[in-house]
């Protein structure tokens, strides 16, 4: 299962990738006759920059919703849900307010990535204090463990007040900066890359990987009862943690990069588990590759739609696809099994 | 506890003294010492587990039974040092046992494995993989996930998932994942924890539980939970009665096992019928009408 699940996987991401690198605002072979006058050979290796950075942007948002997964022993949670995303967009937002507000120089994407994983964290640690287990509601006793539920009913008040503040951000800042901050917000990757900030998502994307493949055994007891898992020696408040930060520097670095872009950290790790199943030796390179693929051919979906005001934003096709895909699988409680 | 402690008849597995556990309503942990609740609203506590102390020798099998929130997951939390001060005091102790390991909680995992009373059922694991997750800090045997597999009689099905096995068969692969845990080639050993192992389950599968317990307490002991004294008398060499967090009696279950312990126990009166305890009905009902008459 495994195998037939991962060539699977890796042939989803050759033909998304092909897809991507055939498709653009400027065909390979037209694009002579365009104002970019450039060479085909140039063209086609901006867009496969295009795909690198669209495969480490998913890779990242699929981590990072295993971890966050893992984290609530929640299949439901998302750095969306949790309300990460809508506070790491804070950070951004505040850090470029600021900066313009008081007249700093001009916001490195390391400040932008400071920003959010600033914010990202913060709004992990309040959610995670206010879904905090209580032994009065049945909670477990003692163990860290959080309420699924409360968490997740927080992750999404808290999210939903961050989205506020940045809105209110964004009143602060001159007309052609909201412009910028709202067309962010809708989750854009970025045409060309900066190198700078390319790399630093592959390396945020490899630190991840490796700190929850680390961790793979610990993961699987920790998918039992949290006493289970404590009584087989897994240090949960421990693995808590690593998972509290990989999940969140993860949607943060990607929130800095693109934008908050939904359901790719939902879905990508459920996809995984279909195809590779439950045990994290597979399922966490499964979920770096299947949120690759998923937005890879977002990314392509959006470049083949052509509405005569510019391509879309990638976030508004992964919530118009993985909306009713999510939908789908709670529905029919898929997701469960 | 009141000197209510058994004498063991061989070197102890596992010690416990004046073992407490006190947490807050609303989440907060409280120390200092046992004796009551603190005042104000929101310094509302429980002492769940009031001065407990036992010992538990290789070869026994200790029944801890009593009323419905009297403290007996509780105190198996404790025991397995699942709980923590400032919640928990009192001392728990293992028989040292030699492992390279210098993490405290390899080294618990190693002596002593818990079987909660509702085992989480994970998606997409097979029955196989669930009990090879016990090995996950004593290090990986796959014959040792075999032999667990084989004392609770679930071999052939081990590569079944195990969300579609039935209720009994799910709690004899929780119980298999602990053997599993404990198995230091091929010898038992450890202390294995329960909480509640038969609620729910049918006769047949009582009756599988119980054989795969037995031989594992011959190289090891068994501390378990149960809501039916009845059954505890018969599978238990000992036992220990609660009542509001405290031990009323601790000792050979043949003796601490009487239906007069058991009726205060349990606030209701109950009566033996031969090797049986179970309530009994005709003077419930007529302290009832007793009461409805005065």
């Amino acid at each position: 299962m495994r195998t037939r699940g991962f060539i699977v996987l890796g042939v989803a991401i050759v033909v998304c990738a092909l897809m991507r690198s055939a498709i653009g605002p400027v065909s390979v072979d037209g694009a002579i006759k365009l104002a970019l006058s450039m060479p085909a050979g140039e063209i086609l290796a901006f867009r496969l920059q295009s795909v690198l950075s669209a495969a480490m942007l998913g890779a990242a948002l699929g981590l990072s919703g295993l971890a966050l997964q893992s984290l609530l022993r929640n299949p439901l949670a998302s750095p969306f849900v949790l309300g990460v995303s809508s506070g790491a967009g804070f950070g951004v937002a505040a850090v470029l307010a600021g900066a313009y507000l008081f007249a700093l120089p001009a916001v490195t994407f390391g400040g932008e990535v400071g920003g959010a994983i600033a914010g990202a964290l913060i709004t992990l640690a309040i959610v995670a204090w206010l879904g905090r287990a209580r032994v009065s509601d049945g909670g477990d006793h003692g163990s860290g463990a959080s309420d699924p539920t409360a968490l997740v009913l927080s992750g999404v008040i808290v999210g939903a007040i961050f989205s506020a503040a940045t809105m209110l951000l964004e009143q602060l800042v001159p007309h052609g900066l909201r412009g910028d901050l709202l067309s962010w917000m809708a989750g854009r990757l970025p045409e060309i890359p900066a190198r700078s900030a390319l790399a630093t998502v592959c390396v945020s994307v490899a630190v991840g990987w490796i700190a929850l493949a680390s961790q793979a055994g610990a993961l699987d007891v920790a998918s039992l009862s949290d006493d289970e898992a404590r009584s087989s020696g897994v240090d949960l408040g421990a693995l808590r943690r690593k998972l509290f930060l990989v999940g969140g520097i993860l949607a943060a670095v990607a929130v800095a990069y693109a934008g908050p872009i939904g359901f790719i950290g939902l879905i990508g790790p459920h996809i995984a588990r279909k195809l590779v199943g439950s045990r994290h030796g597979a399922l966490v390179p499964a979920s770096a590759l299947a949120g690759a693929a998923l937005l890879v051919s977002a990314d392509a979906v959006r470049q083949w739609i052509d509405l005569g005001t510019g391509r879309l934003p990638v976030g508004v096709v992964t919530a118009l696809a993985g909306g009713p895909a999510f939908l789908w699988l709670l529905r029919s409680g898929r997701w469960n099994r | 506890m009141e000197s209510l402690t058994a004498p063991p008849a061989r070197a102890p597995l596992l010690i416990g003294e004046n073992l407490g556990l006190r947490y807050g309503l609303h989440g907060s942990s409280y120390g200092g010492s046992h004796g009551g609740s603190r005042g104000g609203s929101a310094a509302q506590v429980i002492d769940a587990v009031v001065g407990v102390s036992l010992t538990l020798a290789e070869g026994e099998i200790l029944a801890i039974v009593g009323a419905n929130g009297c403290g007996k997951s509780s105190l198996l939390r404790v025991l397995a040092c699942l709980e923590t001060a400032p919640r928990a005091s009192g001392r728990v102790e293992y028989r040292e046992i030699r492992t390279s390991s210098r993490s405290v909680a390899h080294r618990l995992a190693a002596v002593r494995a818990l079987v909660p009373q509702r085992p989480e059922a994970t998606a997409a694991l097979t029955a196989r993989q669930v009990v090879r997750l016990g090995r996950f800090s004593v290090g990986p045997d796959e014959s040792a996930v075999d032999r667990a597999l084989g004392d609770v009689g679930l071999l052939a099905r081990a590569e079944l998932p195990v969300n579609t096995l039935s209720g009994g068969e799910r709690q004899r692969i929780a119980i298999a994942r602990a053997f599993a845990q404990l198995d230091r080639g091929g010898v038992g050993g450890g202390v294995l924890l329960l909480d509640e192992p038969f609620s729910g389950i049918d006769p047949g599968e009582v009756a599988r539980i119980v054989t795969a317990l037995r031989m594992r307490a011959r190289a090891g002991a068994v501390v378990l939970t149960s809501h039916d004294p009845g059954l505890a008398r018969a599978i238990a060499t000992h036992a220990m009665v609660m009542k509001e967090g405290r031990a009323i009696a601790f000792g050979a279950a043949g003796e601490v096992l009487s239906a007069k312990l058991l009726s205060e126990a349990y606030r209701s009166p109950m009566r033996e019928v031969g090797d049986w305890i179970v309530p009994d009905l005709t003077a419930s009902q007529s302290t009832e009408r007793g009461r409805m008459r005065s």
